[in-house]
């Protein structure tokens, strides 16, 4: 007896969902059922008709991936052929804020404090997990500081072990640049919370990072 | 302190119920495999993990087991705790709610294990001691836990470079200073650690020997060499001057990964120069010393599992022993007979039968 399943679109629909992250298979059922309007799924607002949903994520996801591009000089996305915050020449002159991933970018931008530019590694040095330099954006680092516009650059990597490491080895090729200033993002406590609530690395490392007041 | 053991398809009991009661209580019989899992039971019901086999429980399931998993269950401290296992699934319950997380479930109980593999400590590795001190350590003192795992991670991937590209200098160099970040600071804590713990283990040792053995020593010998106690300066210089070596070696040759807690009696080399009593009270008078700290941390005393220790000591140092332990802890003691009692037993007396049954055979003083 043939076994009945769902149309072959829809199953190829529901794999796909699957790999997203954080979508389990009865999730990405589900959704695709949502998406195609199933007898369980109620009609679309706005008159909508069945199939519409998925027609309007579909456009979505097809006009992000054919127009957003990662920023070839910092790693930021993109939809033209340099990001908003390259193309800003008030930026120009600041320091150069070198994070892991491009999603660091926005954390740090939305707090109004840096006003320079990024640069994007794509990961961190970590020989467990089989990732050397070569597999990172240092190359592109390095043209960027000998193209000579930023008097300092800030490592804003993870506190973790290969953030550390990772910091090091960057700071060793830097030292190259005599005139360029090399700096760590202080570590310390987190807003909002007394000194008896953090653990004695953390606080060791805010010591080391103190901020003179006079 | 824990009240009621109960084991359901838990190695070869179909099912047992035991009553627990404050103080010492004795298991014995000829049938050492079933009395020793009764205090295996108790470590995988308060710590999730076997003395035996560690956090491999698929060999504790009884064979022919109808659920083909296992069922343990105890009241500890006034709560409820009870531990499902089988291949498929995993389930902690504590006052019959589930929990999604190990956390509070594992904050509830404190053990120490008690078993012939501690003589190792003095006879075996350095590796054994370090085990021994970081088990001790991450159990008091959260920094500790997460400052180890830091360190054995620089580590790794230290020598991970060292082993797969050791022309690669500039990337094994910046694992430096993580490593001697990490490195330093557990220097700092074992030392402070073996301080605390060396009194301790001396006033076992004497009670155990009834002064008879030589003065125990206590000496942390730090795997950093040249280490002046000068922390971070001498784990680097230490580094720079293994280069070569550690080149050719392939892999990080200085570092508190080469610590050791040297163990003498009258300032010899246990390991080598004591007889095999008086390894085994250095072997318990460690463990007693763990004991004694995690009270003192704690304010409340470690349950102490004995699994089969007293049948290697000479009688007068049984006796001993047994006197000299904690007065407010509780010990389940696993023994092939009591005939060596100088004095009537402090607790019950549990008799373990052919057919993995217990009967009550003395009900205590
Ligand atoms: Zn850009």
């Amino acid at each position: 007896m043939q076994r009945i399943d769902y149309p072959e679109p829809l199953q190829r629909l529901v794999f796909q969902l699957k790999r997203l992250p954080g979508i389990g298979p009865r999730s990405a059922e589900r959704i695709a059922l949502w998406l195609v309007g199933s007898a369980h799924a109620t009609p679309g607002r706005n008159g909508q008709t069945a199939g519409a949903r998925g027609r309007d994520l579909a456009t979505a996801i097809t006009e992000t991936a054919e127009a957003v591009h990662p920023c070839p000089q910092c790693g930021f996305f993109t939809t033209a052929p340099l990001c908003a915050i390259c193309e800003d020449d008030s930026r120009a002159g600041g320091p150069l804020c070198v994070v892991e991933q491009p999603t660091d970018i926005l954390p740090l931008e939305r707090t109004g404090v840096f006003r320079g530019r990024y640069h994007a590694l794509g990961g961190r040095l970590a020989p467990l997990d089989h990732v050397s330099p070569e597999d990172l954006n240092i190359d592109g680092l390095l043209d960027r500081v000998r193209a000579g516009h930023a008097a300092e650059v800030i490592l804003a990597l993870g506190a973790d072990v290969e953030g550390e490491a990772t910091a090091q080895y960057l700071a060793g090729l830097l030292r190259e640049f005599p005139h360029v200033r090399v700096t760590r993002i202080a570590q310390g406590l987190p807003a909002g919370g007394g000194l008896e609530a953090a653990d004695e690395l953390t606080l060791s490392r805010a010591l080391t990072g103190r901020v003179r007041l006079t | 302190m824990l009240l009621r053991l109960e084991l359901r398809d838990f190695r070869c009991f179909p099912f047992l119920r035991v009553e627990i009661t404050p103080g010492a209580q004795f298991f014995v019989g000829p049938n050492a495999q079933g009395k020793t899992s009764i205090l295996e039971a108790a470590c995988v019901l308060l710590r999730l993990a076997s003395p035996r086999a560690g956090s491999t429980l698929a060999p504790l399931v009884r064979w022919n087991a109808p659920s083909g998993g296992f069922a343990l269950a105890g009241s500890y401290g006034g709560r409820e705790l009870r531990f499902l296992y089988s291949p498929e699934r995993k389930k902690l319950e504590l006052d019959a709610v589930e929990q999604s997380r190990a956390n509070e479930y594992l904050r509830l109980a404190r053990l120490v294990y008690l078993g012939n593999s501690d003589l190792e400590l003095v006879r075996g590795s350095g590796e054994t001691r370090r085990r021994f001190l970081d088990f001790l350590g991450a159990q008091i003192e959260p920094l500790y836990r997460v400052n180890l795992r830091a360190y054995e991670r620089a580590l790794r991937s230290r020598n991970r470079l060292l082993k797969t590209a050791p022309d690669r200098r500039r990337e094994i160099a910046a694992y430096d200073v993580p490593l001697v970040e990490a490195g330093t600071l557990l220097t700092s804590l074992r030392r402070s650690l073996v301080a605390e713990l060396t009194p301790w283990a001396v006033g076992a040792q004497t009670a155990i020997s009834a002064g008879d053995d030589p003065t125990l020593g206590l000496r942390y010998e730090s795997g950093i060499r040249g280490d002046n106690n000068g922390g971070a300066e001498d784990f680097t210089a230490a580094l720079h001057a293994s280069r070569a070596e550690e080149t050719r070696l392939r892999q990080t040759l200085v570092g508190p990964h080469r610590d050791d807690l040297c163990l003498t009696l009258a300032d010899r080399a246990a390991a080598e120069f004591a007889s095999e009593g008086q390894q085994r009270t250095v072997a318990l008078a460690l463990k007693l010393a763990q004991a004694s700290l995690l009270e003192a941390v704690w304010k409340t005393p470690p349950l102490l599992l004995f699994d089969d220790i007293f049948g290697e000591l000479d009688p007068a140092r049984r006796n001993a022993l047994l006197a000299a332990l904690p007065a407010g802890a509780q010990q389940l003691i696993t023994t092939t007979h009591l005939d060596w009692l100088d004095a009537p037993p402090a607790g019950p007396v549990w008799e373990l039968t052919d057919e993995s049954r217990l009967r009550l055979r003395f009900s205590g003083g």
